[in-house]
């Protein structure tokens, strides 16, 4: 995703893809998760989609299936997570982190047939239990151009930190 | 150290037969002393787990890594043995080795260019002919090792104490768990890359607890245990027990929480991995016995070993250690141990089954995190009020059975308490342990699985 071959535009199933469109389809994603609309969130995904976060010390080309993550989630994963989260038994998460996001750095690229990358910048803050915690780091998603928008096939926050500084537990989404 | 006044309160620890209880001070999780004490007795006199040999598989291999606060290099020289270092040029004390990991023959301070091998030993000092016995100053000035370094399984402990037991002796019955889980799978266990770094606003105790607490599961993890029900396994706590192993170390034997890849088939492990388990079951049987296998394959165990590891034999199988940075503050670390030549499809199921479980990012780690965090804020509570009596913490559970000598339940806090006892012996606050009454004859330690 580095260099500057990367285009503000793709071809993808049949149409082009702008910047603009994944940067309204990204923000509107932060928002929904800003305001814990966990069911708006899940209907952003393809049946069969996969949520990763990797560990600090990632590497790129590491898959999640050969080396240790943070978060490794399958499709029925994903959904168990989204159904805890919006129990009130999910203990980290109530009461719910107040989250604010920053998306920015919007980049597209690798097109297929019916997929193509996205790289961007986020910094998310979150308030909890009177402190304040950054997340930093950067999103390698991969999207699908469907009738009804786009959708993740793909979500991976990738985290800049060398560790998880105390307190910043990823029990919400990052 | 043991000559500075303390005002610490007594008592720290309250074990009462008569009454049958058990309570802890708070200021053990608080006080700034104590966690003076714990990094100057506990971690400068005891064996610490460093890490896994196969952290480091190759000749020159290293990883830095911080103990007690302390900066080592964790490295195999280029002869394939494996050393301990302090990170810090003996010249000057300048960090010697400012990479987190990788290959190298040689450590070079770049201060001044100070050089010295992988095994220790000085390689080169610059314009060494302005010291008056360079012969003598130079061997002097070799990479400080740890006194100790003993491995058990593949299991990499050290100790800044040169007169410690051997480290079998300090392990105990802990030692014979750690060799079930090399005994796994016919090629051994190796670690992976992808390491969960963390940190957890708590005192490292609570985190030691917790994973000694089998009755917190079903409260703390009711989403996660929800997701196990609805997926076809059936969540008991019924027949599974705690045991306190002696020096500290505690074991849960847990049946009723969840499969084991590769060992103990559930239906969300699907219809492949039930072929696997069943060859893999069979051939652990040939190969250890129908005792042994048993005990190896068909229970999962937490085993805690004092004072900074904790082994998650569960699903899959976590290797967890504890750097306490302040009273309120632990640093997680937290490897993937895995088999040898594992089936890419068994390894795939065995990643994911694993972290949807365990780490900051998992569906139940989050909430024990938020337990004893929420533990560190509540005990401000009881501090310093002009009622001491209520600053301490219950660990009762399961003493009633424990003078009957019947064996703790997982549900129960007897591994619990025999954490603290080791506690109060290593940091050398033996006067603040009060017992009434006398600790009954048939008290019970270990666990007799031969």
């Amino acid at each position: 995703m580095t260099g500057i071959g990367n285009r503000g535009l793709v071809q993808c199933a049949g149409r082009t893809v702008t910047r603009q469109e994944v940067e309204d389809f990204l923000y509107a994603e932060a928002d929904i998760l800003d305001h814990w609309d966990y069911d708006g969130w899940l209907a952003l995904f393809e049946p069969g989609a996969r949520y990763e976060i990797p560990t600090t010390d990632y590497r790129p080309g590491w898959s999640p299936h050969e080396t240790g993550s943070f978060v490794d989630d399958d499709w029925d994963l994903l959904r168990a997570r989204v159904k805890r989260l919006k129990s009130r038994k999910a203990h980290a998460e109530n009461p719910h982190s107040r989250t604010h996001r920053l998306v920015s750095n919007v980049r597209l690229s690798g097109e297929s047939e019916d997929s193509f990358r996205v790289s961007a910048s986020f910094v998310v803050h979150r308030a909890r239990d009177g402190h304040f915690d950054a997340y930093v780091g950067w999103y390698d998603h991969l999207l699908v151009p469907t009738e009804d928008g786009l959708r993740f096939r793909l979500r991976r926050s990738i985290l800049g930190h060398e560790s998880l500084a105390a307190g910043a537990r990823l029990s919400f989404i990052l | 150290m043991g000559s500075n006044p303390r005002t610490v309160p007594a008592p720290m620890i309250v074990e009462d037969w008569d009454q049958l209880t058990f309570r802890v001070n708070r200021e053990a999780y608080r006080s700034a002393e104590i966690f003076t004490r714990e990094r100057g007795w506990v971690w400068m006199h005891t064996w610490l787990y460093l890490g896994h040999e196969t952290e480091i598989p190759n000749p020159n291999d290293f990883k830095v890594r911080t103990l007690g606060g302390r900066p080592l290099i964790f490295c195999r020289d280029s002869a394939g043995e494996v050393h301990a270092f302090l990170n810090s040029c003996p010249h000057r004390g300048t960090v010697l080795c400012r990479e987190n990991e990788g290959s190298a023959r040689l450590f070079q301070c770049f201060y001044h260019a100070w050089t010295f091998r992988n095994n220790g030993e000085v390689a080169a000092i610059p314009d060494a002919s302005a010291y008056e016995s360079s012969d003598e100053f130079r061997a002097s000035m070799a990479l400080r090792s740890m006194p100790r370094l003993e491995i058990h399984e593949g299991f990499v402990f050290v100790s800044f104490d040169p007169d410690m037991p051997p480290l079998l002796e300090h392990l105990g019955d802990a030692a014979d768990y750690m060799t079930m889980i090399e005994q796994q799978h016919v090629g051994g266990m190796t670690t992976l890359p992808g390491t969960q770094l963390y940190s957890v606003r708590g005192n490292w105790k609570l985190a030691v607890e917790n994973a000694m607490d089998g009755y917190h599961f079903a409260p703390t993890h009711n989403t996660f245990v929800g997701y196990l029900r609805e997926s076809g396994f059936a969540v008991t706590d019924d027949n599974q027990y705690a045991y306190n192993l002696g020096n500290g170390h505690g074991l849960l034997v847990l049946t009723g929480h969840g499969g084991r890849i590769s060992m103990v088939w559930e239906p969300r492990f699907g219809e492949d991995e039930r072929v696997r388990t069943e060859r893999h079951r069979a051939e652990m049987t040939q190969r250890l016995g129908e005792k042994r296998a048993h005990h190896v394959a068909d229970e999962s165990h937490i085993l805690f070993v004092f004072p900074n590891l904790l082994l998650f034999d569960i699903e899959g199988l976590s290797i967890r250690q504890l750097e306490p940075v302040a009273p309120d503050q632990t640093d997680v670390r937290a490897w993937q141990l895995v088999p040898r030549n594992e089936d890419p499809a068994a390894r795939a199921l065995r990643m994911k089954t694993v972290v949807s479980f365990v780490g900051p990012g998992g569906l139940a780690t989050p909430d024990d995190i938020e337990a004893y965090e929420a533990v560190q804020r509540g005990i401000q509570a009881t501090a310093g009020t002009g009622a001491p009596e209520l600053d301490y913490s219950d660990m009762s559970r399961g003493m009633a059975d424990e003078v009957k000598a019947v064996q703790g339940r997982s549900i129960d806090e007897g591994a619990m308490r025999g954490f603290w006892r080791q506690w109060i012996e290593a940091t050398g606050l033996d006067d603040g342990l009060e017992i009434h009454g006398e600790r009954p004859a048939s008290f019970l330690v270990g666990r007799d699985v031969r």
